[in-house]
């Protein structure tokens, strides 16, 4: 399995070396919703702050939803929706590999590149603008890697699975709009939840948005405090992939049998 | 140049609009995929004044006036100028843009204009009924050299937003691969969602100068908010003008850069 996975994302790293530019177009997209964000943030903070947010704490979280949000985003319903619309899907079906395996490896491909091209640009800021260093905090770093890898897990499977719905209508792009439009404010793309009415943020909380970025964000600048709202996070985002790969499955086995039905 | 690619089109887009209007549950979707992005577009400005009173020394309901205005403008993009690229960059790679370069008609303005997605006309409606609902909450009836120097402004901006687009076509020419060249604008154009002024220096500099996105949204609600005179419409009107000419220079050299391919 493993040499299949190595196999595979060499080959989802080549295919993308061929569309360097197409990707460099992609990040800069990723890169500017937040960068405007903090723009406008920054004027609203000016000399004091907002609910405790101060213009560098603005930058430090906008500049870990950059990073995370590369490292967490799977565009997996547009790829699922175009391989069950025009049939892309079924030699897929007969490889003795299950198609999510490939989504997975390009994933991992395309975070890799785009992500460590963040990363590397981060570092090179934070050299000349002290405003957006982190504290050295190597255990604050690895629990951020393992939400990281949660929430990633989760946006896979959503994206995923929202793509299967494909088999029943023809928007489901449309439904992963709506999902990316909600997830502006829930996740924590235009504001840190701590900015939003309370009750908007605990709908956040309660559902599954929370958990695909702003709490990694939240888990890497430091503004989660205590062991006990670090376990909560992660208990919730364990809860809240496991809710979405049970989705998965069953939108999988359902789809796969009206897929066959129609193809004869 | 001559102008013999106008009644073609003419001829083009009312096949467009038969083929379109076999599809009318695309209305229905273009228009509640348009009010969503602005109900986002206004919980988000909302969110903001949530916590400030004015971004940039504007308040909410002249930057909704703003917002209305970007909506106008974005209804154009996705109505006439999206529909076209999206072929150009194919067309560059396989050799096919030999078919219409033999055409004896302006290639840059057949190119730009060949398809249209008229449903998206529908947000340039919705985006000044917005524009106009925000003027009365503001309590500003505005005068007519006011009216005259928005309408000449926001024309002046839609020139503005198309020489961006050229300049965007052009670059297929370099970089063959580029098939979401239009992602490159998308990014960009993010930034006209507010006035400049809300922007640190900076950026500001780059939106008004280098790539004149200021000039589309923020000073057309200026000139109908009455927060500039009606004099800056004819800013705007050279900006425009300036901007085509420029990319339309830059569009000849890349057209020199295609050597085809089919054959």
């Amino acid at each position: 399995m493993i040499k299949r996975y190595a196999a595979l994302i060499r080959n989802a790293w080549l295919v993308d070396l061929q569309y360097r530019a197409s990707i460099v177009l992609w990040l800069l997209w990723g890169v500017t919703e937040p960068a405007i964000a903090l723009g406008i943030w920054w004027a609203i903070a000016g000399d004091g702050s907002v609910a405790g947010y101060a213009r560098a704490d603005f930058a430090r979280y906008f500049f870990a939803v950059m990073l995370i949000n590369q490292l967490t985003i799977a565009w997996d319903s547009w790829y699922l929706d175009r391989w069950i619309r025009e049939g892309e899907l079924n030699y897929r079906l007969a490889r003795p590999l299950h198609p999510a395996h490939e989504a997975v490896a390009e994933n991992i491909a395309y975070k890799a590149r785009t992500a460590s091209v963040i990363l590397v640009v981060w570092l090179l800021v934070a050299a000349a603008w002290p405003a957006v260093r982190l504290p050295l905090d190597p255990g604050r770093w690895a629990l951020t890697l393992v939400a990281v890898l949660l929430a990633a897990a989760m946006r896979f499977f959503i994206s995923f699975t929202t793509g299967l719905l494909a088999f029943w209508t023809t928007r489901a792009t449309a439904i992963m709009e709506l999902h990316a439009g909600v997830s502006l404010f829930l996740a924590g793309r235009i504001a840190p939840l701590a900015l939003l009415p309370p009750a908007v943020a605990g709908v956040a909380g309660a559902l599954w948005f929370r958990s695909m970025l702003a709490f990694p964000v939240d888990l890497l600048t430091g503004a989660v405090h205590g062991a006990d709202a670090i376990v909560r996070g992660l208990a919730s985002q364990v809860v809240w992939l496991g809710i979405w790969i049970v989705a998965y499955r069953i939108a999988w086995s359902r789809g796969i049998r009206k897929y066959g039905a129609v193809g004869g | 140049m001559n102008g013999r690619w106008i009644p073609l089109l003419g001829a083009f887009w009312r096949l467009n609009l038969a083929e379109e209007l076999q599809y009318r549950a695309n209305f229905v979707a273009s228009v509640l995929g348009t009010l969503f992005s602005m109900a986002t577009a206004l919980l988000t400005l909302s969110l903001f004044f949530h916590h400030t009173t004015s971004l940039g020394g504007w308040d909410y309901w002249e930057i909704v006036v703003l917002l209305g205005v970007f909506n106008a403008l974005t209804g154009v993009i996705e109505a006439v100028l999206r529909p076209g690229i999206g072929e150009l960059a194919g067309e560059v790679r396989s050799g096919e843009l030999d078919l219409v370069l033999v055409k004896p008609v302006d290639a840059q303005g057949f190119v730009s204009f060949r398809r249209l997605d008229i449903w998206r006309f529908t947000d340039v409606v919705l985006g000044l009924a917005l524009a106009g609902y925000a003027l009365t909450r503001l309590g500003r009836i505005p005068s007519l050299a006011q009216l005259a120097a928005f309408a000449l402004a926001l024309a002046s901006a839609a020139v503005v937003v198309y020489a961006i687009w050229v300049v965007l076509m052009s670059l297929a020419f370099w970089f063959v691969s580029v098939e979401n060249i239009a992602v490159l604008f998308d990014a960009v154009y993010e930034g006209a969602r507010y006035p400049v002024s809300a922007y640190p220096g900076a950026l500001r500099f780059v939106f008004v100068y280098l790539i004149p996105i200021a000039w589309t949204t923020t000073i057309p609600a200026s000139a109908l908010t009455g927060r500039l005179r009606p004099e800056i419409a004819l800013a705007a009107a050279l900006v425009a003008g300036l901007a085509f000419a420029l990319s339309r220079a830059l569009w000849r050299a890349a057209l020199k850069r295609y050597a085809g391919a089919s054959g």
